[in-house]
């Protein structure tokens, strides 16, 4: 059954991501020495179509860090990137670690190859995103839920979607998606995080927020 | 050999299917992930069908005609008959089914999808004369109705089966 969210209910959940987003930009400033801004401008309930034409259609390559949601909330969650995006996002993650330049895999020449470095930092991105909604969530709930361990898939946008919409048999209007950049400096890397919680999970996770009813 | 546009381009979505007996149709399924695309072409009709199945059952009354491979597959091989293909005489190829996301362990239905496909095609007497089930890579497919060529195109390439 779909869940209908007033004007105020969706606030309260884009407060939820902002709050989570503005700990994954201290997290990862901290790992990464830079300072990182997390922003998530667009936050919206949408359909596997609309994230696909989100994404730029199902055949659109895209680097997608996939966690698993289990406990009190379950279901999935993944963090999008366009190839070239998710090689600028690696290269200021690991600016603290290698000088300018320094990058093991020229990303000019295929924007597809990358060094294990660089998925090491993508997935790190990916988990501490991630984990910062599920804390942020975990304030809210009476016992917290867990991420498994991020998994990093370089693929068609259609496949990598298809994969956790077949194991949550629907393509209902239940996901949650934050269009969400990432800043340092004056470079912006634009990203999609989706959020698909179990229909039971999803209005759990709303309850939760305060979300259902105001 | 290249998947290339088409002005008959005829898109099976996620519980679709698409026929045709126009010789400059293809049909295409894009990004199949755990999901499999069953083609239909039958050589003397020159009559295809493409669908994309989304799971290996559920009920007979979904939304989508061809979601769930049990209770979708009869439909969809009648609608090709209806368009004039013999299932005597038609070549059925499938793909798809991977395995996208292993974390966790509780994502298999690409496996299950194919084994599903293989079952019920046996219990109507009906085999797949070719495939591209599982793996880990994601898969667009397109039938080419004039000539029935299924190509298969992934990250790395493109390949007719």
């Amino acid at each position: 059954m779909a869940l209908s969210l007033s004007e105020a209910g969706q606030n309260v959940v884009a407060g939820t991501f902002g709050r989570a987003m503005k700990r994954a930009g201290e997290a990862l400033g901290s790992m990464s020495g830079e300072i990182i801004d997390v922003q998530t401008p667009m936050l919206q309930r949408c359909s596997a179509a609309d994230v696909l034409t989100m994404a730029g259609g199902p055949e659109s390559i895209v680097l997608a860090v996939y966690v698993g949601i289990w406990g009190s909330i379950e279901g999935h969650a993944l963090l999008l990137f366009s190839p070239p995006d998710a090689h600028r996002l690696a290269q200021i993650l690991l600016a603290g670690l290698l000088g300018p330049g320094e990058l093991p895999i020229d990303a000019t020449t295929d924007v597809l190859a990358y060094d294990e470095l660089e998925l090491s930092a993508l997935q790190e991105a990916g988990n501490v995103t991630i984990s910062a909604f599920l804390n942020e969530l975990g304030m809210h709930l009476h016992e917290p839920c867990q991420p498994t361990p991020p998994q990093v898939v370089i693929e068609m946008a259609g496949a990598v979607l298809d994969a956790v919409l077949l194991d949550l048999v629907s393509d209902a209007d239940q996901m949650l998606a934050a269009k969400t950049t990432f800043s340092e400096g004056g470079r912006a890397i634009d990203g999609t995080l989706l959020v698909l919680p179990r229909a039971d999970s999803l209005r759990v996770l709303l309850d939760a927020l305060g979300a259902l009813g105001i | 050999m290249t998947l290339t546009g088409n002005p008959s381009l005829l898109v099976a979505g996620i519980g679709e299917m698409v026929m045709s007996s126009s010789s400059d149709a293809h049909l295409v399924a894009y990004g199949l992930g755990s999901c499999i695309a069953l083609a239909v072409w039958d050589p003397r009709t020159k009559v295809g069908g493409l669908a994309h199945f989304m799971l290996p059952n559920g009920p007979a009354n979904a939304a989508s005609p061809v979601k769930f491979i049990d209770t979708g597959l009869d439909a969809f091989l009648k609608s090709v008959e209806a368009k004039g293909a013999s299932m005597n005489r038609s070549v059925l190829k499938a793909a798809g089914g991977a395995a996208m996301l292993t974390v966790g362990g509780g994502l298999a239905i690409g496996k299950r999808n194919a084994e599903a496909m293989n079952t019920a095609l046996a219990q109507r007497g009906l085999s797949l004369s070719a495939t591209a089930l599982g793996g880990t890579a994601g898969r667009t497919v397109q039938l080419e109705v004039g000539d029935g060529r299924f190509l298969i195109k992934s990250l790395s390439s493109v390949t007719e089966l």
